[in-house]
């Protein structure tokens, strides 16, 4: 734990260095230093390891896969993983990344939709039952989902959206968590706003589309990305909506491959990479989003 | 809906008739298809548990209760308890490991997270958002992803930790497969579920503890060290005290989504070997959707769901009052 105060000690020491000595300073200060890049480059290997285990696992050859005990870097470097499973007809991966792809965006705009709506009525309307349906809202955020989980998979049979990439839309417009965290964005904006475009004559849906909505850049695209990795990145709740193989998204058909190829770890680790690869390039484009969206939060 | 009406032209004085248009424009489609869906799932699952209720089964009108699919009163929770059923006996082990795993993972997670953020927080500027985001990637990654990856590292011929034992001359184990290998008690497989977990989970709250560091002043930690306090009593009786709200609020949600773990474990040992991992949604899971016994499983969901209020309530009442003192 001491390792982790140097950067204090330092801003102390700067204040107070005339009580010290300069040589003990410098050399506490150094070793701390090193200490902390130390356990911190550490920490960043044992991070890493079983990203680069697996991207290795993927350009390994059949043979050089199974030796025993294994290489860490491919000796021969190839691609033909990657070749057979983009050319295996079983696997139209494409269609895979499309169903994933629509489903995900579908969720993020309705849900930045409604969260938006919702959390401007309750941010700055008042009206009756208003807390009654606030609360309301929370308390279904506090449920785990899977108690709720037979019975929304009932309600889709009945309403014939089982099997279909709808029934993972139609029944998950609201976000209770969005609408909260949108509420709280939208109480900042202060009310003379609202209320001179009400005076310049504009309607309440215009006032929430030219006014609210721009206001809310930062926290839609917090919202947004948080919306997209928690949907694409969803496993239970579509595996038990959809069962025909065609219509899954790419968590399911990944693990079906997979138990299709259990004796041919090179290409279950070269699907794994085509599955969790393209989300991390998008996660380096909106890290700061979902960074600060995580820590006003503590969203999953 | 009448009451929605009354009060928004009681209130303010008054509201405009295009405010008032908008508010129930709004309010009736959500309460509608919202309040409508949660109520219906939330009704229909607390219904469900007193069933003996199968999908399958043509049962009465309502909701296809009744019928073939009997009203069997607390017949399933007396079988809970009484533990005797292959069905019990299972939900039993399930709840059982989803305890031991939940109770695993928090204070390993803290005893992670917590000097992690502390060392990140050290760093400056360009290098600590560096790091930050890096720590972060396994967060990102899909779960189903994370457990492919670290089973093919347990993999007893192929992987990558049995190539380090056996380079240090032990024999290969068989990490997700041998019954009766155990640690503390605990069954190797279910450590091993466990580890895979963490390295994906523990972003999230390395996250959480660096903002909440950044905001603690730093004239607090300079005051108590031009007082004497050396680095590790800054950090146990200013840091860790200041930290509380936070540790309350990680403590809380690291159980939560401990207690509702399912992906990795599905997916690395599908609750294998002998049950020794098999945790409540694995096995509310199977019961609903691989053996068609919604109602049974409806009741294990209930408990899933006493389980977590409890332990939440109980978490907020032990670090509340520590907090007060």
């Amino acid at each position: 734990m001491a390792t982790a105060i140097p950067g204090t000690t330092a801003s102390l020491d700067r204040e107070t260095g005339a009580r010290q000595s300069p040589t003990r300073f410098r050399a506490r200060c150094g070793l701390g230093r090193f200490l902390v890049y130390f356990m911190l480059i550490l920490g960043l290997s044992m991070t890493l390891m079983p990203f680069l285990w697996m991207i290795f696992s993927s350009l390994k050859t059949p043979m050089e896969m199974a030796r025993v005990p294994p290489t860490f870097f491919p000796e021969e470097p190839t691609l033909d993983n990657y070749k057979t499973i983009l050319n295996d007809p079983l696997l139209p991966l494409l269609r895979f990344y499309g169903n994933s792809t629509f489903v995900a965006f579908s969720n993020v705009f309705t849900n930045l939709f409604t969260s938006s709506l919702l959390g401007y009525l309750f941010a700055k309307y008042e009206f009756r039952g208003k807390q009654a349906l606030f609360s309301f809202f929370l308390l279904t955020m506090m449920i785990p989902s899977q108690v709720t989980m037979i019975p929304g998979y009932l309600i889709l049979v009945k309403l014939h959206l089982v099997n279909t990439l709808w029934g993972l839309v139609l029944t998950s417009f609201l976000n209770a968590f969005g609408i909260f965290m949108m509420r709280q964005f939208i109480e900042t904006i202060p009310n003379e706003l609202l209320d001179a475009a009400r005076i310049d004559g504009a309607s309440e849906w215009q006032i929430y589309i030219r006014v609210v909505v721009p206001q809310l850049g930062p926290a839609l695209a917090t919202l947004g990305t948080l919306i997209f990795m928690g949907n694409w990145n969803s496993y239970l709740w579509p595996m038990v909506v959809i069962t025909e193989k065609e219509r899954r998204t790419l968590p399911i058909i990944l693990t079906w491959y997979s138990n299709q190829h259990g004796a041919r770890p090179h290409l279950q680790m070269t699907a794994t990479v085509m599955v969790v690869v393209p989300i991390l390039i998008v996660y380096f484009f909106f890290q700061r989003w979902i960074v600060q969206g995580i820590t006003m939060t503590g969203f999953k | 809906m009448s009451m929605l009406r009354l009060r928004a032209r009681k209130g303010r004085g008054g509201l405009a008739a295009g405010q008032r248009r908008f508010i129930l424009g709004v309010t009736i489609p959500t309460v509608i298809y919202g309040v409508g869906l949660s109520l219906l799932s939330i009704v229909w699952a607390l219904a469900l548990m007193f069933f003996e209720y199968s999908p399958g089964r043509a049962g009465g009108p309502l909701l296809g209760l009744g019928g073939n699919n009997p009203f069997i009163g607390l017949a399933h929770f007396r079988n809970m308890i009484e533990g005797v059923s292959l069905e019990a006996r299972l939900f039993h082990t399930s709840l059982k490991n989803t305890l031991i795993f939940a109770f695993a993972v928090l204070p390993l997670n803290l005893i992670v997270t917590l000097p992690l953020a502390a060392l990140i927080e050290s760093v400056r500027g360009k290098i600590k958002n560096a790091f930050r985001a890096i720590y972060f990637l396994p967060a990102v990654t899909a779960s189903v992803g994370v457990a492919l990856m670290w089973g093919h590292i347990y993999h007893p011929q192929e992987g990558l930790l049995n190539a380090v034992i056996r380079a240090l001359g032990g024999p290969p184990i068989f990490w997700l497969d041998d019954p009766r290998l155990k640690f503390l008690g605990v069954s190797v497989a279910m450590w091993a579920v466990i580890v895979a977990y963490l390295w994906q989970d523990y972003g999230y709250n390395m996250v959480i503890f660096v903002a909440a560091l950044q905001g603690i002043p730093q004239e607090f930690k300079e005051a108590a060290m031009i007082d004497g306090a050396n680095a590790w009593q800054v950090f146990r009786h200013v840091t860790v005290p200041l930290l509380r709200p936070t540790l309350l609020f990680v403590c809380v949600m690291t159980m939560l989504s401990s207690f509702q773990v399912f992906d990795v474990i599905q997916v690395m040992t599908n609750g294998q070997p002998r049950n020794q991992t098999r945790v409540l949604v694995l096995d509310i899971y199977l019961n609903a959707f691989r053996y068609q016994r919604m109602g049974w499983a409806a009741a294990a969901s209930f408990v899933l769901l006493l389980v977590v209020v409890i332990v939440t309530v109980a978490q907020m009442r032990l670090l509340r009052t520590e907090w007060e003192y």
